[in-house]
């Protein structure tokens, strides 16, 4: 199997632009007539070969910002505003037939949950093969051939292409997920919590596979998790999210090392050792705001220990700083370098 | 179905904790279940006060009208073979109907409901027992089992006069006969909310306390099945229905109390359908269509909204 | 499939089939009057040797249990299920077998109809949800679901039998007509089959839609149907090669399972159109209290229904890799 890709860049696509690049996307979903914002002004961007990972509490709306992409997105969602640009081409613009084009052969998904993902009468040979087939046009034979290529590629030996998902170990469920994303050798795969469901003994096997194959076939990836640890490992630049919002992103070294947003600092400090523990997010305090009717200003204000009289009123702006991290909070104005301009008096934490 | 997410962070806290308020609010949003419970209503009320709406229940002596005659002047829906007024024995028929069906509903649920919380709350053999017992009546024909219970069990119990709730003993025979062959299905469904309740922790607590099965039953498992219970029962309502239609419709009626099928039947008997008699049969058969059909657009309302299986599933 | 799964849903049916003797039994022995009585009513000459050859041959003079009750599930076993009273003395086997054979054409077209409308129509309403024909079909469906069959057969009388007088409406063949070549003959009963099928497949519809409707829909929502859109293949594929397969599955069984319930409801048609099948034979059979009649179309139905489950399962089982290994 070709590990380069030499991949034809679609017909318009723009010299120059970046791989990925999402902005101000706002994703909103109708819930018995009230609107919920799970995506609401989120920007990124993802270059060619790079892994991001996308972090934060559950309901931030990783998942939703993800579907938005190839707009997988239930019936009762809408992408409201922004753009999705893959070489410069927007793929909100795109009419479905049109977007169709786009999915799996541009941008792939290992879903979460791989014993649902699979189609559970069919084999996985068959599942592997069918995009195959059916997008790239290959016949049956080639189609198959290449998805037995793809099984051993994920660690799963050629003649279990006839099994059906049912007789696979979790574990073996998520490679063949890979290997089906696999499949048209897609521009960016998307891992959405690809290893939550697993033991742990088995996520570190998914995770290292991920990183031999991002290095092997240079894959842009974005990764979803809610462990901090797996990006910590995982990736090259980091998001942090909350409540539908970009609250820092950056480099993993820099974002990890200083976090300058309150949320991230908590979010880090319920890791004391990143490398030697585990734990799961969910330690913050609070929770976090109904998405139908969030705060007015930043929606961490209610449960920032930092919060000032602005942070209730108004929306802080997105700052980047010299070392490219970005950051949403009024501690860090415009043009400052990272330190931050006030500390609340009654704030009991050292600020940062 | 609505769309219930999973997990909605916030987004659902104020949902879960619904009151009464909140429950006739959600359910006065499903156009369906509404106009359900509004056909529900109009019956109801022809069911409850027949005698004033219409006067007293006419019969072979009572009767004033021509025979089987087309609407006329004073008989808006026409007349029967032995000159009864239609409307008179439609809206008479819709309080038989509905009183029997209400009955076998109570019946079929109660043993529904006991066998479904016994057999999932004490498990073991007891459990495996019923539910073999349950299959098998969710598999066999149980309105022909119906048939033929009911003649017999006619035979035994005598031409006693009594009547219970104002329904004559043969009709409370059939009340008994479709409450003992349609209990099934209740069963599983609340067997296996039973289960899912068990495990959770008040249970284990009221057990630790030192609770006896008996007790943690009623005061545990029932309450907490009981959303289920009503939407379920207004399902077996519908079913109730059709199986009395039905039993009437094939000779088990009674001709002193005449339910809806039981107009039917003697509408089909006198040839009215052959004859273009069409005003004898079509009034009580929309009675039938229009209170099954209600039912079941009310059941479903109330079962997307208080079933939990269904409520957290998107 | 495993031989142990057949040998376990073989021995399943067995059990069942021997529980309805078993309430077969219970009930006979709950009529009113002596068993031989009962059994004997219809025959003409009855001598005192015959009765105690009768009570001989079904145990009457041994203890109820386990006497009577083996001798009652052997003489079932064996096809001797006494005499009806409405034939005068025939066994309830023969009346059986004449009247099966209109059932079967009647109801197993029906079946085969309402199945192939139903499904098509459910998995098309499901999977526009919320477009016109789902709409439509949803409350047909409904409305088809809440009538009485016998009703639905009512109204086909009153437009063919006393305005449109296109066709039969009377029995399965013209009395006392003599056919000149089969051709006639099947044309004479496809005449008077109409209306009776054309009201079973209609009364049946309904619930097949239904099901197939609320199948689809949850298979839609599954993720290996969110895997298939993410893969871009196209909602045609997807409806045929993903959620059909998985929708049909549980479809079958529902279908199986309700066949119980279904068989009561349908065979009141005949009655209505006279069809000399299981149905009339049924209501003649109460209107005289011929209980052996009625316990053998009981048994009859139940084992039929049993058969059905079944072979639903096997078929289950061959189509479904999850049970098969
Ligand atoms: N189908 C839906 N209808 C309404 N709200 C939804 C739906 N799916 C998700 N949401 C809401 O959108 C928000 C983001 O969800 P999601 O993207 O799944 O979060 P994450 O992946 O970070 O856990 C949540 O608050 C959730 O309640
Ligand atoms: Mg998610």
């Amino acid at each position: 199997m070709t590990a380069v890709r030499d991949r034809e860049l679609p017909r318009q696509a723009v010299p120059g632009a970046p791989l990925l690049e999402v902005t101000d996307l706002r994703t909103y979903f109708s819930l018995d007539g009230a609107t919920v914002r799970a995506v609401d002004g989120v920007s990124f961007r993802l270059e060619q070969g790079e892994a991001l990972g996308i972090a934060g509490e559950s309901g931030c709306g990783k998942t939703t910002t993800a579907l938005s992409l190839v707009r997988l997105l239930p019936p009762n969602a809408r992408i409201e505003e922004g753009s999705v640009r893959l070489y410069g081409i927007d793929l909100v613009e795109k009419s479905p037939n049109a977007l169709r084009r786009y999915r799996w052969r541009e941008i792939s998904i290992v879903f979460q949950g791989a014993m649902n993902a699979l189609n559970p009468v069919n084999t996985v040979g068959d599942q592997i093969a069918e995009p195959i087939i059916e997008r790239l046009g290959l016949d049956r034979k080639a189609a198959l051939q290449r998805a037995g290529e793809l099984l051993e590629l994920v660690g799963i030996p050629r003649k279990r292409a006839d099994a059906f998902p049912h007789e696979l170990s979790g574990g073996m469920r998520q490679r063949a997920m890979i290997a089906m994303a696999l499949a048209c050798d897609p521009a960016i795969v998307i891992g959405d919590e690809p290893t939550t469901a697993l033991d742990v003994m088995v996520q570190a096997q998914i995770l290292e596979l991920l990183e031999r194959l991002r290095r092997d076939l240079g894959l842009s990836l974005i990764l979803i998790t809610h462990d901090l640890s797996v990006i910590a490992e995982t990736c090259d630049r980091v998001m942090v999210m909350y409540a539908g919002r970009v609250a820092e992103e950056g480099p993993v070294g820099e974002v990890f090392a200083r976090p300058k947003h309150p949320y991230t600092q908590k979010l880090l400090a319920a890791f004391p050792n990143i490398h030697a523990d585990r734990r799961t997010l969910e330690v913050i305090p609070g929770s976090p705001p109904d998405l139908r009717d969030p705060p007015p200003g930043c929606r961490f204000a209610p449960r920032c220990q930092f919060a000032m009289d602005v942070c209730r009123t108004d929306v802080p702006p997105e700052v980047t700083f010299g070392d490219g991290v970005r950051v949403a909070c009024h501690l860090y104005p415009q043009g400052s370098d990272g330190v931050p301009i006030t500390t609340p008096p009654d704030a009991n934490g050292t600020p940062p | 179905m609505t769309a219930t997410p999973g997990p909605v962070a916030g987004a659902t806290r104020g949902r879960r904790s619904s009151g009464a308020g909140d429950f006739v609010r959600r359910f006065s949003r499903r156009r369906e279940g509404m106009v359900g419970l509004a056909i529900l209503t109009f019956f109801a009320i022809l069911a409850a006060i027949p005698e004033v709406l219409v006067g007293p229940l006419q019969t072979a002596v009572t009767s004033i009208g021509p025979r089987l005659s087309p609407p006329i002047d004073g008989f808006p829906l026409g007349t029967d073979e032995l000159g009864r007024d239609i409307v008179n024995l439609t809206v008479h028929g819709a309080r038989i109907s509905m009183t029997i069906g209400l009955l076998a509903t109570v019946v079929t649920v109660a043993i529904g409901v006991l066998v479904g919380i016994v057999s999932g709350f004490v498990g073991g053999r007891i459990d495996a027992v019923l539910m073999r017992i349950t299959d098998f009546f969710l598999v066999i024909p149980t309105f022909v089992l119906a048939l033929i219970l009911t003649p017999i069990i006619r035979d035994v119990v005598g031409s006693a006069t009594t009547e219970v709730f104002g329904i004559r003993m043969t009709l409370i025979v059939i009340v008994v006969v479709i409450g003992i062959t349609s209990w099934s299905s209740t069963a599983r469904i609340i067997r296996s909310q039973t289960l899912s309740i068990k495990e959770r922790a008040f249970v284990d607590r009221a057990r630790v306390v030192g609770a006896g099965p008996g007790y943690i039953m009623r005061v545990h498992i029932l309450p907490n099945v009981i959303n289920l219970i009503v939407a379920n029962a207004v399902l077996v309502f519908a079913g109730a229905v059709l199986t009395e239609t039905t039993l009437s419709f094939v000779g088990l009626g009674d001709p002193f109390q005449p339910s809806w099928g039981q107009l039917l039947e003697a509408a089909r008997s006198v040839g009215a359908p052959g004859l273009g008699a069409w005003w004898y049969f079509v009034p009580p058969g929309l009675g039938i269509i229009l209170v099954v059909f209600a039912f079941t657009l009310f059941g479903s309302a109330l079962d997307d909204l208080l079933n939990p299986r269904r409520g957290g599933r998107r | 499939m495993g031989g142990s799964f057949v040998a376990r849903r073989l021995g399943q049916a067995a059990i069942t089939i021997v529980a309805i003797i078993l309430i077969n039994f219970v009930l006979f022995r709950l009529m009113p009057g002596s068993p031989e009585r009962v059994i004997l009513r219809g025959t003409p000459n009855v001598t005192p040797e015959r009765i105690e050859a009768l009570r001989e041959r079904w145990g009457l003079n041994d203890p109820v249990f386990p006497d009577q009750l083996v001798a009652y599930i052997t003489s079932t076993l064996t096809g001797d299920l006494g005499y009806s009273f409405i034939a005068r003395g025939q066994t309830v086997v023969d009346v059986l077998a004449q009247r099966i054979w209109p059932t079967i054409l009647l109801f197993g077209l029906g079946e085969m109809v309402a199945i192939a409308l139903g499904l098509a129509l459910g998995a098309y309403s499901g999977w526009r949800r919320g477009g016109p024909i789902d709409y439509l079909g949803n409350s047909v469906s409904l409305i088809l679901y809440s009538t009485p069959y016998f009703l639905l057969g009512m109204g086909f009388l009153l437009v063919f039998a006393s305005s449109i007088k296109w066709l039969p409406t009377f029995g399965m063949l013209t009395a006392g007509r003599v056919y000149g070549s089969p051709f006639e003959f099947l044309a004479d009963l496809g005449a008077h089959l109409v209306l009776p099928l054309a009201t079973v497949s209609l009364g049946l519809v309904g619930q097949y839609a239904i099901v197939m409707r609320s199948s689809i829909i949850e298979t839609l929502s599954e993720d290996y149907v969110n895997t298939a859109r993410a893969m871009g293949l196209s909602e045609g594929r997807i409806l045929r090669h993903h959620a059909l397969p998985n929708a049909l599955l549980p479809t079958v069984t529902l279908i199986a399972i309700n066949l119980g319930y279904v068989i009561a409801g349908a065979i009141t048609v005949e009655v209505v159109f006279n069809w000399p099948g299981l149905g009339t034979l049924t209501v003649q059979a109460l209107t005289a209290r011929d209980y052996p009649v009625l316990q053998g179309v009981f048994l009859l139905l139940s084992v039929a229904v049993v058969l059905a489950n079944l072979v639903a399962d096997l078929v289950y089982g061959v189509l479904d890799p999850r049970v098969r290994t």
